[in-house]
């Protein structure tokens, strides 16, 4: 039993905005939400900018009990799903709710939960510690909260996977619901991770963006003057459901998933394999039965790292051979950071706007062209472009990636 | 791709656990009834309410790995690679480059790194962020350990950490199973590790008050389904079976421990820490769905267990719902009684705990059952195992966050059906 999956409703919570509007917006117009970092004092760590959702209220969506129940990825989580679910129309009642699941994704889950405990512990003493922190901050907690919220009461769980984390998470779903495990799926990722703790691990891997006076124009993907990326927070929400389930109940269908596929480098933990990327693009194309010179545009993973942007574009040129040069390539973490867990999510719904819109989102801060990053990186300055079949890319630490493929729904 | 539904076996096994690191150790110990919770002495227990905990002391992670890749790894993705390293050898499966090509790893995990993490936030907390360990990052990622399986072993194909608390190892090889019946991969090594015992991860569960505290007799303290049972017990370890579809298995004539023929999941969509009788229901009846059978055909059940007051009446509850009349006559056993929880390796090692019973004709106990509750009155294997034959076998996870899984094994006929 295979079955047509299409996406009816989505939902962000970003650093270039709330909601999907404001988000569409800032990254259409090529806008970074890039700034120096607020909270907590970043003055000791080799990077002090981020991309953070500074404007985010959760009490102008969340109950008090609510918020005092969940950490910040579970609230990022619950505001972007209630756009999505809102959008979609969808109802889970007593006769669906057994076929309606959550497949959600966090690579680092309740972040600031973690460390708020570890802080209290090791400064305080272990009766200092919230009694609510492990549920807070348990990996399932956004998933489980998305469940009791709707009732969903299908198939949930929560995939972590570093920067694949919200491509594998979405493509998991559509095969549930391909092959009949499921009618509808909540799905996404959402991450926190802009806390002290967390930059200092980054800062000690050496591979964030140090750009601290010009946060606007830090990061800087496939230019020669590349530096890293850096942390970003937020969250993309989908509703994934069946053609035929959209149909019968004419609900608004934003794209069709096509094609997907998740591999491993089995390489290096933290550095980029242009093999395990070369195959998993392909991977996806053969899955969908898409043709190469079918694609009309790429969401790059593009983290403007050194290694990554240029493996990415080789990867590219080896999966799509002569089409490579003709397809448009775009990243957009050059505006939101690298949302980590949450990233492949938020590039998701990206590629489905740009379908959706018939616009290239830009890759923002392109300075210094690169011989060895030589694709069409759609610098600066979006476009209007004719897309049918759209790609996003996932690579993440560990060697996992994955690919999607998204296609005009009409 | 063929994207036909196919047969999907277990032909290899690997665990590390708190009574036992090979398999043949564990095996003795489980249907000894040898409890491994001990007193707790890694850190001061003196603010907790609970003190003891199912440790796992015999593990030597030089055995299985280079020297210089352990000090990258955490204790859960060491005990990760090393179970693989057991399983795949006990699976005789030959690593050629096709294989490795092919192979996929889901591992379930409910927290990762958690000694990492904490490490790292001592230093960061009391000492200064540049005594941070560099690596900490990759250390503390939860996906590290099916990241490690992949890059010591080779395996190129699916990879991911699957994260539902207490049932993640059962998620992990449910999926594992779905990924190889239709045709996404012809080899799957999965299941779970998680090294949760550490002094922060203590607190947290500590202010929970779901840990037995009774503290003076330790091997004695978990007692699931007795009516003086007080909660679980941290435990920690790791479950990896290698899956094959049947026919790659035959093709290189591999030892079958016995078939995946079911899986279910559900979440209760209900309370974050509460169990709920439904949705219990409904994974085990999805289970039973899967594997096409009728309810009487199971003839072990290897449950859920954790000794909390609240899950082993609803997981009795369930099973009575599903089975009716006959959830009499089943045998039940929580393996927890011996091993604690150790949360996201769990079900696998309760699922390797089912295949074990078909390939001995064995069902393990359950140890400490000394008062009978009325609302706990099924068959549960009180304190000595028994001999019996095992054909089919079903293992529940019912975790945190109200997400269920099940799996129902069978013993494998004689090549040739």
């Amino acid at each position: 039993m295979n079955r047509r999956v299409v996406i009816t409703g989505m939902g962000v919570v970003a650093p270039a905005g709330i909601g999907k509007e404001a988000f569409w917006d800032s990254i259409s117009g090529g806008i970074s939400a890039v700034r120096s970092i607020e909270g907590f004092d970043a003055s000791a760590y080799r990077t002090r900018i981020a991309a953070q959702v500074r404007d985010f209220d959760p009490s102008a969506y969340l109950t008090p009990q609510k918020i005092y129940a969940t950490d910040r990825f579970s609230q990022f989580a619950l505001v972007a799903t209630a756009e999505a679910m809102s959008e979609s129309g969808i109802i889970v009642d007593e006769q669906n709710r057994k076929r309606v699941g959550v497949i959600w994704g966090s690579s680092e889950a309740g972040t600031v939960t973690k460390e708020e405990g570890y802080r209290a512990f090791f400064t305080e003493g272990p009766k200092k510690v919230d009694s609510m922190t492990l549920p807070r901050a348990m990996g399932v907690a956004a998933a489980s909260n998305l469940s009791i919220e709707y009732g969903a009461a299908g198939v949930n769980y929560t995939i972590t996977n570093t920067c694949s984390t919200g491509a594998v998470a979405i493509g998991e779903a559509y095969r549930l619901i391909k092959h009949g495990y499921a009618d509808v799926i909540i799905t996404g990722a959402s991450e926190a991770p802009i806390t002290p703790g967390m930059l200092c691990g980054w800062c000690k891997l050496r591979v964030l963006s140090t750009r601290n006076d010009e946060p606007e124009t830090a990061v800087r993907p496939f230019s020669k003057d590349r530096d890293g990326p850096v942390l970003g927070e937020g969250c993309g929400a989908l509703i994934l459901e069946t053609l035929e389930g959209a149909v019968s109940r004419s609900a608004p269908v934003y794209a069709e998933i096509v094609g997907y596929c998740s591999n491993s480098d089995a390489y290096h933990l933290t550095f980029p394999d242009v093999q395990g990327e070369t195959e998993v693009m392909e991977g996806a194309l053969a899955d969908g039965g898409i043709s190469a010179g079918e694609v009309d545009y790429i969401n790059a993973h593009g983290t403007a790292s050194h290694a990554n942007d240029k493996g990415e574009t080789e990867a590219i040129k080896n999966a799509f051979g002569e089409h490579a040069r003709g397809i448009p390539v775009s990243s957009t973490k050059s505006m939101i950071g690298h949302l980590l867990g949450a990233a492949g999510a938020v590039e998701i719904i990206t590629t489905v706007l740009a379908v959706k819109n018939q616009f290239l989102p830009p890759t923002a801060n392109y300075q210094v062209p690169d011989p060895e990053c030589d694709l069409d990186y759609v610098p600066n300055k979006g476009r209007e472009h004719r897309i049918g079949v759209a790609m996003s890319n996932s690579f993440g630490f560990g060697g996992a990636n994955a690919a999607m493929l998204l296609r005009e729904f009409t | 791709m063929d994207k036909a539904q196919r047969r999907v076996v277990v032909t290899g096994l690997g665990l590390i656990t708190p009574i036992g690191s090979t398999k043949d150790d564990y095996w003795r110990a489980v249907t000894n009834g040898v409890s491994g919770v001990r007193e707790l002495t890694r850190f001061d227990t003196s603010a907790f309410r609970t003190k003891i905990a199912a440790t796992v002391e015999d593990f030597q992670p030089e055995d299985f790995i280079e020297p210089k890749k352990i000090r990258r790894m955490d204790r859960f993705a060491r005990m990760a690679v090393a179970a693989t390293a057991m399983a795949l050898e006990d699976s005789g499966l030959e690593l050629t480059d096709e294989v490795k090509r092919g192979t996929g790893v889901i591992l379930g995990s409910g927290g990762g790194g958690i000694i990492s993490h904490e490490d790292a936030a001592e230093a960061l907390f009391t000492r200064g962020h540049r005594h941070v360990d560099t690596l900490a990052v990759a250390l503390v990622m939860p996906n590290a350990g099916s990241s490690h399986i992949c890059m010591e072993f080779g395996f190129q194909g699916i990879s991911y950490c699957l994260s539902t608390a207490c049932a993640s190892g059962t998620h992990a090889i449910g999926e594992s199973y779905q990924k190889i019946k239709h045709g996404y991969a012809d080899i799957m090594v999965t299941g779970g590790a998680e090294a949760p015992i550490s002094v922060v991860h203590f607190t947290a569960w500590d202010k929970l008050r779901a840990m037995s505290t009774q503290n003076d007799v330790p091997e004695k303290a978990i007692k699931p389904f007795s009516k003086n049972r007080d909660g679980l017990v941290l435990g920690e370890g790791a479950g990896i079976l290698v899956l094959e579809s049947l026919e790659h298995a035959r093709r290189r004539s591999a030892r079958v421990y016995g078939e995946i023929i079911g899986y279910g999941s559900s979440s209760d969509a209900y309370h974050l820490t509460f169990p709920n009788l439904d949705q219990e229901v409904a994974a085990i009846r999805m289970a039973v769905s899967d594997a096409g059978i009728g309810p009487d055909e199971i003839d072990y059940i290897n449950a859920h267990g954790t000794a909390t007051p609240a899950n082993d009446k609803v997981e009795t509850q369930s099973i009575k719902a599903v089975f009716g009349e006959k959830a009499s006559s089943i045998p039940i056993s929580s393996t927890k009684s011996m091993i604690g929880h150790p949360l996201g390796a769990a079900g696998a090692i309760e699922l390797i705990t089912c295949l074990l019973a078909f390939e001995n004709s064995f069902i393990p106990p359950t140890i400490n059952y000394e008062v009978e509750d009325p609302e706990c009155d099924l068959d549960y294997v009180p304190n000595s195992g028994r001999s019996s034959a095992v054909e089919t076998a079903m293992s529940s996870s019912f975790g945190f966050g109200g997400t269920n899984a099940v799996l129902i094994a069978r013993r494998l006929e004689e090549a040739g059906n």
